[in-house]
C-alpha cells in the first residue's frame, strides 16, 4: 500500500460515547461514496502531526450497506505514542484526514451454521459492522460483550435497540464474567467464534476452545497491537544502502518510511503479514511483537514484522 | 487421455487419531473398518475416557442384509468381532450405506463443536460422507479419511448434471443423457463426484476403447 492510494476525508461528526472512547464519522471530501467494505474491515488513518506522521488502524463500525460515510471508534490509550491522543485532542469536526482503502483481516465465515461474537471493550467495533451483515443472514448469532462498567460500554443503546436479546453484557464493575467453558462446550457443529479485545480475553477464548476440541478453522481473532516503544536502535537497509535510526517512540516501519523507503503494509498492527521483511544479519535479539509469525519463525529470526517489532542489538541488516 | 496432476483430486492418508478433538465420530464401510484400529489405539492411549466420547457407524460394502437383521452379512459379522475389542465403544450397525448416511445426518445435527469425523471406506463413500459433513460446515481440519477398497467413482455429467454411480472405466455412458463421458480427475467435494466430459464432442463416434481403470 502506498500513500498515493489514500482517500481524502473530512470529519463530519464527533461524539464522546464513553469517558475514553470517541466516535468519529468521516465522509469523502469530494462528497462521493466511499469504497465498499465487508464487516470486520479496518482502515488506516493517516494523521499528520506537527513533527511526525501517525498511521493507525481502526475497525470500521458503520454499516457496510451505507457508504456515504465511515465510522470509527477510538479509545484514548493510556500509553499512546500519540496517535489516539492526536485524534482525541487535535481533530475536530471539519478536520481533514487521509485514510487508506478498507482491508478485511477479520471476515465472517459465510458458511457458518452459527456465529458467536465475543467483544472486550473497544473490541466491539468490528462486530458493529459485522452485525449488519449477520442481521440479513439466516444463521443464528449472539454477541457477548465484556466491558469495565456500564459507563464504559460504548454503543450500548444502538446494540440493545437493534439486537435485543442477542447481546449479552458482562460488567467487570458488577463482577460479571463470561463463562468461557459454558459458552464453548455446547455449541452445535459448524459454529464459528470471533473474538476481538484485549490479549487476555483472546487468550482465554482460544485456550478454552482448543481444550474443548475446537479446530483452528472455526476460531477467529483480531487484535491490533499498537507499536510498542522501546530502546533506540540502528538498522541498515541493505538494498537501499541506508542506515536508519529508530527512536524509542517510533516503530521500525515508521523510521524506514521516514528515510524514504516504502515497505508494503495493510494493517500496521502485527496481524496481516504484509510488511514481513527478511533479516539478513542480526547480532542480538529480535523483539517480535506480532501475531503473524509462528513461534518457530520467531525463534529462527529470519523475518521481522517492522510495523510492531523492534530489536535489541548493535547490528541489524534488513533486505530492503 | 486422463489429465493427471489436477489439484482437486482428493489425497488420502492412513488414519491417525486427532487427540485434540473432544468427540470422535467414525464411519466404517465393510472390510475398511480395520483401518480404525490405529485411531482407536491412539485415542485410548492418549485418554482412557476418549472412547466413551467416540462412536462408530458401520455398514457392509454392498448388498442389503436380510430383512430385520443388520448383522446378516459376513462383513458385518466380521466388524462386530473386530469392534468387540473396545467394549466402551458405541458401535451402531446399519444394513446398507443409505441407512448409514441417513443416521449420520441426524447425528451431525446433534453433534457439538469439538467433534472429529473419521472415514474408513472406499473412496466413493468418503465423498458422500464429506459432502454431508460440509453441509454442517465441518472443515478439512475436522475430517480425516482413508480410502480402502474399490476405486469406483461417482461421475457427474457436466452436460446434463446426472451423477452416474459405480464407474470403473475410463469412459462411461451417462446414465442421464447417454453421452459418452471421459472420467476426469477433476473432483467436486460439493457434488461428491468426479467430472465427466463428453469424450467425442469434436469427432462424433470416435471414442477410445472402454477399459477398467478404477477397479
Amino acid at each position: 500500500m502506498s500513500q498515493a492510494q489514500t482517500l481524502a476525508v473530512e470529519v463530519i461528526a464527533i461524539e464522546q460515547v464513553t469517558p475514553l472512547i470517541k466516535h468519529f464519522t468521516l465522509s469523502a471530501v469530494d462528497g462521493a461514496e466511499l469504497p465498499a467494505f465487508s464487516g470486520g474491515s479496518h482502515i488506516i488513518v493517516v494523521l499528520r502531526g506537527a513533527t511526525r506522521i501517525y498511521r493507525n488502524p481502526y475497525s470500521l463500525l458503520s454499516s457496510p450497506h451505507s457508504l456515504g460515510s465511515y465510522e470509527i471508534g477510538v479509545r484514548r490509550m493510556e500509553e499512546s505514542r500519540g496517535g489516539s491522543h492526536f485524534l482525541h485532542d487535535q481533530v475536530t469536526v471539519g478536520s481533514r484526514l487521509e485514510i487508506a482503502h478498507p482491508v478485511n483481516l477479520f471476515p465472517l465465515a459465510k458458511t457458518a451454521r452459527k456465529q458467536v461474537l465475543i467483544a472486550g471493550g473497544i473490541g466491539i467495533t468490528p462486530f458493529l459492522a459485522q452485525l449488519e451483515d449477520l442481521h440479513d443472514g439466516t444463521a443464528p448469532y449472539e454477541l457477548h460483550y465484556s466491558v469495565r462498567s456500564p459507563e464504559h460500554a460504548a454503543f450500548l443503546p444502538r446494540l440493545r435497540e437493534r439486537e435485543g436479546d442477542r447481546v449479552r453484557l458482562y460488567f467487570d464493575s458488577e463482577s460479571q464474567a463470561i463463562d468461557f467453558d459454558g459458552l464453548l462446550a455446547n455449541q452445535p457443529l459448524g459454529t464459528h467464534v470471533y473474538v476481538c479485545g484485549p490479549a487476555g480475553l483472546i487468550n482465554r477464548v482460544m485456550t478454552t476452545a482448543q481444550r474443548l476440541g475446537w479446530p483452528d478453522s472455526h476460531l477467529h481473532s483480531e487484535q491490533f497491537t499498537a507499536p510498542p516503544t522501546g530502546d533506540a536502535f540502528e538498522v541498515v537497509l541493505a538494498r537501499a544502502k541506508l542506515t536508519v535510526q529508530v527512536a524509542p517512540d517510533r516503530s521500525l516501519l515508521e523510521s524506514i518510511e521516514a528515510a524514504g523507503v516504502e515497505v508494503p503494509y495493510l494493517c500496521r498492527g502485527g496481524v496481516c503479514g504484509f510488511c514481513q521483511t527478511r533479516v539478513l544479519e542480526v547480532d542480538g535479539e529480535l523483539l517480535h511483537n506480532d501475531h503473524f509469525l509462528s513461534d518457530a519463525e520467531k525463534t529462527k529470526g529470519k523475518s521481522i514484522m517492522p510495523c510492531v517489532s523492534r530489536a535489541r542489538c548493535k547490528n541489524l541488516v534488513l533486505d530492503l | 487421455m486422463l489429465i493427471s496432476g489436477i489439484k482437486s483430486k482428493p489425497v488420502y492418508s492412513p488414519l491417525e487419531a486427532d487427540t485434540r478433538g473432544r468427540y470422535h465420530l467414525m464411519l466404517a464401510i465393510g472390510g475398511a473398518a480395520t483401518a480404525l484400529e490405529r485411531v482407536l489405539g491412539q485415542l485410548s492411549a492418549a485418554d482412557p475416557d476418549a472412547l466413551t466420547r467416540s462412536r462408530v457407524l458401520f455398514a457392509p460394502d454392498r448388498g442389503k442384509a436380510a430383512a430385520g437383521s443388520a448383522t446378516a452379512t459376513p462383513a458385518t459379522a466380521a466388524a462386530v468381532g473386530f469392534f468387540a475389542a473396545w467394549p466402551q465403544l458405541d458401535v451402531r450397525l446399519y444394513p446398507d450405506i443409505p441407512a448409514l448416511l441417513a443416521a449420520l445426518r441426524v447425528l451431525l445435527d446433534e453433534s457439538l463443536m469439538g467433534t472429529r469425523l473419521y472415514v474408513a471406506a472406499p473412496e466413493s463413500f468418503i465423498g458422500r460422507a464429506v459432502q454431508l459433513a460440509l453441509e454442517f460446515n465441518m472443515n478439512q481440519d475436522e475430517i480425516r479419511a482413508e480410502a480402502l477398497g474399490s476405486l469406483a467413482r461417482r461421475v457427474h455429467c457436466i452436460h446434463c448434471r446426472t451423477t452416474t454411480e459405480d464407474v470403473r472405466t475410463n469412459i462411461v455412458e451417462c446414465g442421464g443423457c447417454g453421452r459418452w463421458l471421459l472420467v476426469r480427475d477433476h473432483y467436486s467435494r460439493r457434488l461428491a463426484a468426479y467430472m465427466g466430459v463428453m469424450v467425442d464432442a469434436e469427432s462424433p463416434g470416435e471414442r477410445p476403447a472402454v477399459q477398467e481403470i478404477f477397479p
